[in-house]
């Protein structure tokens, strides 16, 4: 490829341009000034104490936290027994089944609110915490299939029959042979399923309501309403936490990882 | 194409770094029109580099490498009028078989209706007429080399370079393509440079071979001079297998030298290179089939005692390990029809070679 | 490890929450063309396309949508190109990348309000530079819209080239060379057609993600300059019409299917023609 002076000047700005406002919020939320501002003045931390004295925040944060962790484990709990069927018992329509799994991932997230918001409704969960869980469980379940499906074709399944040609059992083999094999696609769909749903807002823009909403919608709500600076403070401890699971995620697993799902990721 | 009389490839001490570690450490080869050269060396000696840097895909650190005369150092691949033949072949996978074969004809802007003949001239030369139409996916290992074959050579290339093209491929079949390569070299007349890390590769297709030991070169030579004269101990153990007996040179008389050989308690005489002194240190190369028992007959410049501790039964030949003042000797016997092995395991023998049936190779 | 018939039970779970998401679309389908009588009606999308503000929504929405894929894919193309290409370890790079993508919309977009924003850093600093007297108007504008979507979105297009670059043998760009094609010959005859899977498969991603956006169109758009997705929300929290939202969100899932299942077929195509690539 014809790589010039101005290849490499546009790829350089544009590395800059991907983490410049986050850098741009995290150092405003140090101001000690009334609104928010770039480059912040005189520093203090006095939105951090705004927001820990805050009950609401606080409540959202653990709205988020609660709510991140739950769809991260159904959904990977769910997506792991489905999986383990999918990969070793042939079916027909196994693979209309697996378009159906990753179905979610074609719905633009507008409509996929509306349809949400919907289902919500048929249990009477409209605003409450079940229907929030219910729809992000179904929106994360795509991004914990395909590692868990991958880390499964690629399991040898000649270690498992030769831990039973050792004398292990069943039960024995899963816990000591197979479950430690999968254990990275596990890991992988624990944590990226936990960050998708920590983030997601758009979607649970239709599902909250005035007892539970979750810490993005409620910044989304005041950046609406108010310029104050409070929210560069929560929004820098948004961005703490989703660097430290992608750090935990660099460290467990690798970040190319990110690369490979990308590329699963694509609709049907 | 011009062509000059001096040598179509040159390489004038090339050396080449990754990071530190030299991968190539002062190369100078020079290929001769027509030829079909070798590099020959174990994996990681610097085969690779040095045909990339012929190539223009690496760039030397130090040294010149010429094209039919020319200095090319600093000119890019795709002005160099060379082919190339990777070791994983790297044919398009986009294209057709007769689109890859296009390819660098398209590039040059040949006409249409000459590129048709051209192309089909090439894949009726290595056996794949009416393939063009096929995808690359298609067709078997074999046939893929064939078509990189193809593609390379349709371009004319002042040289073609080839990586290892055989490596991936099962033993018959690449017997096979051994042959078929050698007789596209001579009908086509192209220039080959060789890669291989197999010796009877080497020495099955080879004009000269130039082999290759931690990134420098130690023998240029005809292949059977490689055999039969090595000149280093390197290339004595590398190429097929081989006795060596350390020792030093006692003196020299006129054409003559007289060898003091500790593992055989005694001196031999043999023939004396120029230039060998009193006192260099020396190693002489006996390869199995030049030992024979003394029982054969008289004349043996040296003789060792000893037990036959193994013997195998190779086709041609009898092969034996025998322990002798503790050493193993090998010797290969030719195999008579119908006749048992003439050793059994725990014979005693005397064995020996002919003078001029040893090979003394100077320390350095 | 073998199973029994029971094992069809460990699908369960699974097949119960794929069966709930199906019903509820079905649902939002229903009722997208439910009449007063119960009996289904195109009323409510002869309603949509005879308000000729909702049909400018529904064309800025795929202009914009658009737009963004495009600029996301002029941009997207050489940092994934230098990535893969890039000597020594990739990690940092990735990590310039993959971070900001994994950070929430609202933040990302936060971070736009400040730096956009008429008191924002960039108006401050023309300012400071004496380059503009009054402020430039970045915000609350379609231009504030891409440049915001483009930031979301711009990530998944880089992944998913890369994940081509990253299986590309490079001996496939040294064979071209070696048979005289020059560097930009090497780009358009082999780079270009070997990594359209991931070209394709990236402007999907963001043209669907773009056109389902809320958030980042409605603070940076603003409710002037409206897309499907602010649409849908504002119909649904402002005016709680259920009916109207579940039409638009048809339509809005129409639309953005008609480019991105059409994409997805020619994907398959050009990928089965690449088999054997690696
Ligand atoms: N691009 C490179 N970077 C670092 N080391 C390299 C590179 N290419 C080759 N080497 C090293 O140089 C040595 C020679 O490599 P090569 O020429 O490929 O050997 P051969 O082809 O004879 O097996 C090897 O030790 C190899 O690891
Ligand atoms: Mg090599």
């Amino acid at each position: 490829m014809p790589w010039t002076a101005a290849g490499r000047t546009l790829v350089a700005a544009v590395l800059l341009f991907l983490p410049a406002p986050i850098v741009i919020v995290v150092m405003s939320s140090f101001t000690a000034r009334g609104y928010i501002s770039f480059p912040p003045g005189e520093l203090s931390l006095r939105w951090y104490a705004e927001f820990l004295a805050s009950p609401d925040w606080l409540m959202s944060l653990v709205v988020s936290l609660v709510l991140a962790a739950l769809a991260a484990a159904f959904s990977t709990l769910i997506a792991f027994l489905g999986a383990l069927v999918f990969t070793r018992k042939r079916f027909p329509g196994a693979a209309g089944f697996e378009t159906l799994v990753l179905l979610p991932l074609i719905f633009p997230h507008a409509a996929l609110g509306v349809v949400m918001l919907g289902m919500a409704g048929m249990f009477g969960w409209t605003g409450r915490f079940p229907g929030l869980l219910l729809a992000h469980v179904i929106m994360t379940v795509p991004y914990a299939w395909r590692p868990i499906v991958s880390s499964l074709r690629k399991l040898d399944l000649s270690t498992e029959e030769a831990a039973m040609s050792l004398g292990a059992r069943p039960l024995y083999v899963f816990r000591r042979v197979t479950l430690p094999l999968l254990r990275p696609g596990l890991v992988t769909a624990l944590l990226f399923t936990f960050i998708i749903s920590f983030d997601e807002v758009t979607v649970s823009l239709f599902l909250v309501g005035p007892d539970v909403t979750t810490l993005p919608v409620r910044i989304f709500a005041h950046i609406q309403d108010s310029g104050s600076p409070v929210i560069a403070a929560i929004s820098t401890v948004l961005v703490a936490l989703t660097v430290l699971v992608v750090l935990l995620l660099d460290r467990l697993i690798g970040l190319e990882l990110f690369v490979e799902s990308e590329q699963r990721r694509r609709p049907a | 194409m011009t062509t000059h009389a001096g040598p179509v490839l040159e390489a004038l001490d090339v050396e080449k770094n990754f990071g530190a570690f030299r991968a190539v450490d002062g190369v100078s080869l020079s290929v001769r029109r027509g030829e079909f050269l070798t590099l020959l060396g174990p994996s990681g000696c610097g085969k690779t580099t040095m045909l990339r840097m012929a190539a223009g895909f690496e760039s030397p650190d130090r040294g010149t490498i010429r094209i039919e005369g020319a200095d090319v150092t600093g000119v890019p691949p795709y002005s160099r009028q060379l082919g190339f033949v990777f070791q994983n072949l790297a044919l398009f996978p986009h294209l057709t078989v007769g689109e890859n074969v296009a390819f660098g004809l398209e590039v040059r802007k040949v006409a249409r209706a000459e590129q048709a003949r051209r192309i089909e001239d090439s894949l009726q030369l290595v056996g794949l007429a009416g393939h063009a139409a096929r995808r690359v996916h298609e067709l078997s290992g074999g046939q893929r080399q064939r078509v990189a074959l193809a593609r390379a050579l349709v371009i004319r290339p002042a040289v073609l370079l080839l990586d290892e093209p055989l490596g991936a491929l099962d033993l018959k079949l690449r017997r096979q393509l051994q042959l078929e390569l050698k007789g596209l070299q001579q009908r086509t007349g192209t220039t080959f440079v060789f890669v291989t890390h197999d010796q009877e590769e080497a020495l099955t297709m080879s004009d000269r071979i130039a082999v290759m030991n931690e990134g420098r070169i130690e023998q240029l030579d005809d292949a059977s001079a490689i055999y039969d004269r090595p000149r280093t101990r390197f290339v004595a153990q590398f190429i097929g297998d081989t006795n060596l007996f350390d020792g030093s040179v006692a003196a020299v008389d006129g054409g003559e030298a007289r060898i003091d050989i500790p593992a055989l308690g005694a001196s031999v005489a043999m023939a004396a290179p120029a230039g060998l002194l009193a006192g260099d240190r020396v190693a002489l190369s006996v390869r199995p089939e030049n030992l024979r028992p003394a029982a054969d007959g008289p004349g043996l410049a040296a003789t060792l005692h000893g037990r036959v501790a193994a013997g195998v039964y190779a086709g041609t030949h009898h092969r034996f390990r025998i322990e002798a003042r503790g050493r193993e000797l090998l010797l290969a016997l030719p195999a008579r029809p119908d006749r048992p092995p003439p050793f059994a395991p725990g014979d005693e023998v005397e064995v020996g070679w002919d003078a001029s049936r040893a090979t003394l190779i100077k320390a350095n | 490890m073998r199973f029994g018939r029971l094992a069809w039970l460990l699908m369960l779970p699974l097949a119960a929450v794929l069966g709930l998401f199906l019903v509820s679309l079905g649902a939002l389908v229903w009722s997208s063309f439910a009449g007063a009588d119960g009996v289904p009606k195109l009323d409510l999308y002869a309603r949509f396309f005879a308000r000729r503000d909702y049909v400018d929504v529904l064309v800025r929405t795929l202009w914009v949508a658009g737009l963004t894929t495009l600029v996301s894919l002029a941009i997207g193309y050489p940092v994934a190109w230098a990535v893969a290409r890039h000597k020594g370890r990739r990690d940092w790079l990735l990590v310039l990348i993959i971070l900001p993508w994994l950070v929430s919309v609202v933040v990302r977009t936060y971070g736009w309000i400040v730096i956009l924003g008429n008191r924002g850093l960039l108006n401050a600093f023309l300012g400071w530079l004496g380059v503009v007297d009054t402020p430039l108007k970045l915000m609350f504008n379609t231009t504030g819209i891409v440049i915001g979507l483009v930031h979301v979105f711009c990530p998944f297009m880089i992944l998913a080239i890369l994940a081509v670059f990253l299986h590309l043998e490079r001996s496939l760009e040294e064979a071209s060379m070696s048979l005289g094609a020059g560097p930009w010959q090497t780009f358009r005859k082999v780079i270009w057609p070997l990594s359209l899977p991931g070209v394709i498969s990236g402007t999907m991603i963001v043209y669907l993600m773009a056109t389902g956006a809320i958030v980042t169109p409605l603070l940076l758009g603003g409710l002037r300059d409206r897309m499907l997705g602010t649409q849908i929300y504002q119909e649904m929290f402002q005016v709680f019409d259920f009916p109207r939202a579940a039409t638009m969100a048809v339509i809005l899932t129409a639309t953005a299917l008609a480019v991105v299942l059409p994409l997805g077929m020619l994907e398959r195509r050009v990928s089965r023609n690449l088999k054997g690539a690696s």
